[in-house]
């Protein structure tokens, strides 16, 4: 599957490089190589002309510059490095600021997506291969076609047919050896992309679960499993190599065959008077260095290549996240009273979760959400939010339909906090400021305390300021969700959306957690599914099969619904033996 | 960096005989380059100084001819075998890795090892790919081409080589210099650099969350400035390490301008040949190339030997010695941990744990998370040795057990299933309608498009974690294993979810098989016989955890 023509031009806009800078550094590159070129054919004729035994005076110039062109080479190329990758660099940045930008004001689905599977860190490496294809890909190419050209003319001004023969030989190592070696990459590539993927599952897998393969004895079947694919990676990889042997030889062949051109061509020329001896050494030995550009565009060639697929997935990205986008400045505050009727929950792409959900949420209610996992609850929470289009049916807030409003007006009213919700890789305090920029110490304290994780602060190093590491690896299931519950607590906004906020405790601090958020005097949805502390909820809705099966109190459910009852007593039949 | 480290070939079989090979090509490509030289000096030389006629030097450039296509070849053939011997090498490694980490246990890789090995064997050991395709034919050509025309040039031309004997140690050496003064600073700014990415990363991460507390805005100058600043510290880094390339180059370059210019000064003197002279001018960066080469693959190629270093230092950890005793009959001894301690960083956990798990009764395991429940289960499989204590199956040291004698005797459901890829039949042992009707399994049947015959993906890809559960529950209740190991069997299931494990251990225990349950759930705890508290050092200071 190629990507569409001009994905990577539109990518390389993107980039919003500095034209003037990209000059500098074709320029700086083209001078770098020139020298190596202009060293070759200089040496050349200062020998041939010194074997004509001319006074030393006739070589000065001769020998200052081969001098100057050794020593120009490693400056100019040291030049041309930085500018490249500053010129790479810069663009990058502006390419993941974009990137940023257009997905914080886009809609919410695709930055929702973000978090799922390996996407984010693709969006890392896709950035940066973008930005490689200026100093890898271009610049190389630039830089071989530039001095090619200048090579070939200055050939052709001592000796046209080696002028010539050296412009043919640089176009069969310079464009036919790179599409040979883009090619033999993008076979190897294409047929390997499957087994590479079979390989990292099954080495996943075998790392993630050695324990339990070990002890049911199913290791060695999985072992069989990563050598097959290896094994097929090793066929795809040899798929390409003729490709690339191909194009190698071919860029050693092309230097041979020009300098065996303008010794063929050049010799009865000097027979015959129509080329001097002396050019005869220059245009027979300057082919020998004029192929170090070309030998650079194989992998350029691949790069590019790469690069092109990394703007795709960037660019579909970009394009994804683009759409009716809301207006951001909305100054409107509306009253915190969220009305849903008939509402249908559903990802843009996926099936209905829940259908026909009826809800009210005005400060100093609260409902409760319970059912089975996997029936949408995070799903329905953040259509209440507004941050899912609702497939069907209303939800107004205010009395104004959700969707009319700025994100702004929206997020300062209702504010949904997802178990998978982000954990920077910063301070604790500084974690809990995303909700209100304000937070004291004393507040922080306050509402860790409150969500029973005062202990877990007293244990942490520096406290407050502890730094969590990267999406906080390090620390528990439970304690993350609990820190998440205290920054939606934190927040400004009226009417909380809280997702199973007490999983992963034990059932007595879970259940004065949950019973404690649902008196809280604002508005409070608790999706959750232990049933006990429900009695402080004014309302239950009890989700199966995608829709509301019973509503009601919870004194109301306990008499009426047997499955609720039934449910209920499991867990306070264990209850009573847990807490003697 | 080690260029070419033994341990590589040692481990990896397929990259000795690529190194030879490679050596080999290495020599004719010597052979060729000064025969090239040669064949075109004579040819030129006779040309320019004499005036031959291109009849009289037919003969030298058709032999020119057929070492230019020789040369084709010889770089076509290493490019080929290169890409095979590379994938080679690649996949073996990851193999030994693999094997290696999976034998030294779950213990180990739980210790922060796992996502570094997950990511040595799925990406880090495909950079050996440009080591071996493109450096290391490089490294051999730097021991055989420099050193096999270095000495042709001598025979042609003694000052010649003396130029170019003198200028090569300084290659190594500034290499050396430059490369100590940037090493501190470069590795610095790698720090910051990481350090940078992995902010704009996390920012990009949390974009999600920050919308929906609506501050999303004003962080995108965030991720300009930070790119900005990830942009000066890379800078910095970059001009110290292309110092080191700068050198490499002046220095080559600037010896062959002084051979040049030294053999153009003896032609005027006439001293020396045009032959030999345009022999030698043409030898001269060929002596070079190849050390230009190793150098300008040299970051490439680390990545590759860095990854290979990671590799041979797991494979190097001694994996434990297992016993060798065949474990007597679960159905007739006592499983007993005694006062064990397993240390982590942060205290013991567990610590000091007593256990003991009589035939045919159900033990539930309690304590908070974290307190080391899961941790006690494999210690008492063997895939986790205690620090402190003792491990004993009847009267026998698990440590002298053949563990493989023991596992065959327990089904272990673990807190996520591992189901492998095939149907769901065969993930369960055989379709057991009696059984999946117990374990709710009969439900989850029904909304599969072919019932028992469902293909799963790996892991039991298009299932919920709950239906997982009921998957892995039925196979552990049809397998004959006299004892079953549930792990937080109701973590992921609902009430009613929570009452079919119920009646499964309850069926267990009928059919006079023992069962270890790790529980959260009191429902769960009261079913057990025996109810064993574990704790952690953490417990005991916390007062946010009742006792």
């Amino acid at each position: 599957m190629r990507p569409p023509t001009g994905t990577l031009r539109r990518a390389v806009t993107l980039l919003d490089v500095d034209r003037r800078r990209v000059v500098l550094a074709l320029l700086l590159g083209t001078l770098a190589l020139g020298c190596a070129v202009a060293l070759a054919g200089t040496a050349a004729w200062l020998i041939a002309r010194a074997s004509q035994m001319p006074p030393v005076l006739a070589l000065s110039v001769a020998t200052v510059a081969v001098r100057a062109f050794g020593i120009g080479r490693g400056v100019l190329r040291y030049l041309e490095r930085l500018v490249s990758h500053d010129v790479a660099l810069r663009g990058m940045t502006q390419l993941r600021t974009t990137l940023y930008d257009r997905l914080a004001t886009g809609r919410a689905e695709a930055v929702l997506r973000l978090r799922r599977g390996d996407l984010l860190a693709r969006v890392g490496a896709d950035v940066d291969a973008v930005g490689d294809v200026v100093v890898r890909g271009l610049l190389p190419i630039g830089v071989a076609a530039l001095l090619g050209l200048v090579t070939s003319i200055v050939m052709c001004l001592f000796w046209p047919p080696a002028g010539l023969a050296l412009a043919a030989c640089l176009v069969l190592a310079g464009v036919a050896a790179p599409a040979l070696a883009s090619r033999g990459a993008r076979i190897s590539e294409q047929r390997a992309v499957q087994a590479h993927a079979d390989m990292t599952a099954s080495a996943l897998g075998l790392l993630d679960d050695a324990g339990p393969l070990l002890v049911s004895g199913r290791l060695q079947r999985e072992m069989d499993a990563l050598r097959a694919a290896d094994t097929r990676i090793a066929v795809a990889t040899d798929g390409g190599a003729p490709s690339a042997a191909l194009a190698a030889g071919l860029g050693q062949l092309a230097v041979g065959l020009a300098v065996l051109a303008a010794l063929l061509t050049g010799i009865p020329a000097v027979g015959s008077g129509r080329l001097a001896a002396v050019d005869l050494a220059v245009v027979v030995l300057t082919p020998l260095a004029a192929f170090e550009a070309t030998a650079l565009l194989p992998a350029a060639m691949i790069q590019v290549h790469r690069s092109r697929a990394a703007a795709a997935r960037v660019l579909a990205l970009l394009d994804g996240g683009a759409g009716p986008s809301p207006v951001l400045d909305d100054p409107r505050r509306p009253l915190p009273d969220l009305v849903a009727g008939d509402l249908t929950c559903a990802w843009p792409d996926g099936p209905s979760v829940v259908e026909g959900l009826d809800l009210t949420l005005r400060p100093g209610r609260s409902v409760a959400i319970v059912g089975p996992s996997g029936t949408g609850k995070t799903t329905t929470l953040l259509t209440l939010a507004g941050l899912l289009p609702a497939r069907s049916g209303t939800l107004r807030l205010d009395r104004v339909d959700v969707s009319d409003y700025g994100r702004e007006a929206v997020t300062a009213t209702v504010l949904v906090g997802t178990e998978d919700a982000h954990v920077f890789g910063t301070t604790v305090l500084e974690n809990l400021r995303v909700a209100r920029g304000d937070v004291t110490r004393d507040e922080a304290s306050a509402v860790l305390e409150r969500v029973a994780l005062g202990g877990w602060l007293t244990g942490l190093p520096d406290g407050l300021d502890t730094v969590l590491g990267p999406d906080a690896r390090t620390v528990s299931g439970g304690e993350r969700r609990r820190l998440l519950v205290a920054r939606a607590l934190l927040s400004p906004a009226p009417l909380l959306l809280l997702d199973e906020p007490a999983e992963h405790l034990d059932p007595a601090t879970a259940d004065a957690l949950v019973t404690d958020l649902l008196r809280d005097p604002r508005g409070v949805v608790v999706v959750t599914h232990r049933l006990s502390p429900l009695d402080a909820a004014d309302e239950v809705l009890w989700l199966d099969g995608g829709h509301v099966r019973a509503r009601g109190t919870h004194a109301d459910l306990r008499r009426t619904v047997p499955g609720y009852r039934a449910a209920l007593e499991l867990e306070g039949a264990g209850g009573a033996v847990a807490r003697p | 960096m080690r260029p070419l480290d033994p341990r590589l070939l040692r481990y990896a079989r397929s990259a000795r005989g690529y190194v030879a090979l490679t050596a080999g090509f290495g020599v004719l490509t010597a052979t060729l380059v000064v025969c090239q030289a040669l064949l075109l000096a004579h040819a030129l030389g006779g040309a320019v100084q004499d005036g031959a006629s291109l009849a009289s030097l037919r003969p030298t450039i058709a032999w020119l001819a057929v070492v230019v296509g020789a040369r084709a070849l010889v770089t076509s053939g290493q490019e080929r075998f290169a890409h095979r011997a590379a994938t080679a090498t690649i996949t073996e490694l990851r193999e030994q890795v693999v094997e290696h980490a999976v034998a030294l246990g779950p213990r180990w890789l739980a210790s922060g090892h796992g996502p570094a090995v997950v990511t040595l064997a799925t990406r880090g050991l495909d950079n050996l790919q440009p080591y071996f395709v493109r450096y290391l034919p490089q490294l051999l050509l730097a021991a055989t081409v420099t050193p096999g025309v270095l000495l042709v040039v001598l025979g042609l031309d003694w000052v010649s080589a003396v130029i170019m004997v003198c200028v090569l140690p300084l290659v190594p050496v500034f290499m050396v210099l430059v490369g100590r003064l940037t090493q501190g600073r470069s590795e610095r700014g790698l720090v910051t650099m990481q350090h940078l990415g992995a902010q704009v990363l996390d920012l990009l991460a949390g974009l999600a969350t920050l919308r929906a507390h609506g501050r999303e805005r004003g962080q995108g100058a965030r991720v300009h400035a930070l790119g900005d600043a990830h942009r000066r510290a890379t800078m910095g880094t970059l001009r110290i390490a292309f110092l080191s390339g700068m050198v490499l180059e002046l220095l080559t370059t600037l010896s062959v301008a002084l051979v040049a210019v030294a053999i153009g000064l003896r032609l005027v003197d006439g001293e020396l040949a045009l032959t030999t002279g345009i022999a030698v001018l043409v030898l001269a960066p060929e002596v070079f190339l190849p050390l230009r080469q190793v150098g300008a693959q040299f970051h490439a190629a680390a990545d590759g030997v860095a990854a290979a270093a990671q590799a041979f230092a797991v494979l190097e950890i001694p994996v434990p010695v297992t016993g060798t005793e065949p474990a007597p009959d679960l159905r007739r001894v006592v499983l007993t941990l005694d006062g064990v301690s397993v240390r982590t960083t942060h205290g013991r956990s567990p610590a000091a744990l007593d256990l003991d798990v009589q035939p045919g009764t159900v033990v539930a395991l309690t304590g908070p998370s974290g307190a080391g429940k899961t941790t006690a289960v494999e210690v008492l499989l063997g895939l986790v040795r205690p620090d402190e204590g003792a491990v004993k199956v009847g009267t026998l040291d698990l440590a002298d057990i053949d563990p493989t004698s023991l596992w065959s005797q327990v089904s272990w459901l673990p807190q996520r299933p591992v189901l492998e890829p095939g149907t769901v039949a065969a993930a369960v042992g055989g379709v057991h309608d009696a059984a999946a009707a117990l374990t709710g399994l009969d439900a989850v049947l029904e909304t599969l498009p072919d019932g028992w015959q469902t293909e799963l993906g790996r892991g039991g890809e298009g299932l919920s974690l709950g239906q997982r559960q009921r998957v892995a529950l039925t196979r552990a209740l049809v397998s004959d294993a006299p004892l079953v190991i549930l792990d937080e069997p109701t973590a992921h299931l609902d009430a009613a979810g929570e009452a079919v494990v119920l009646d499964t251990v309850r069926v267990l225990r009928a059919a006079g098989r023992t069962v270890l349950l790790v529980a959260h759930r009191p429902s769960l705890v009261a079913c057990a016989d025996t109810v064993v508290e574990v704790r952690s050092d953490a417990d005991a200071m916390d007062p946010a955890v009742p006792a």
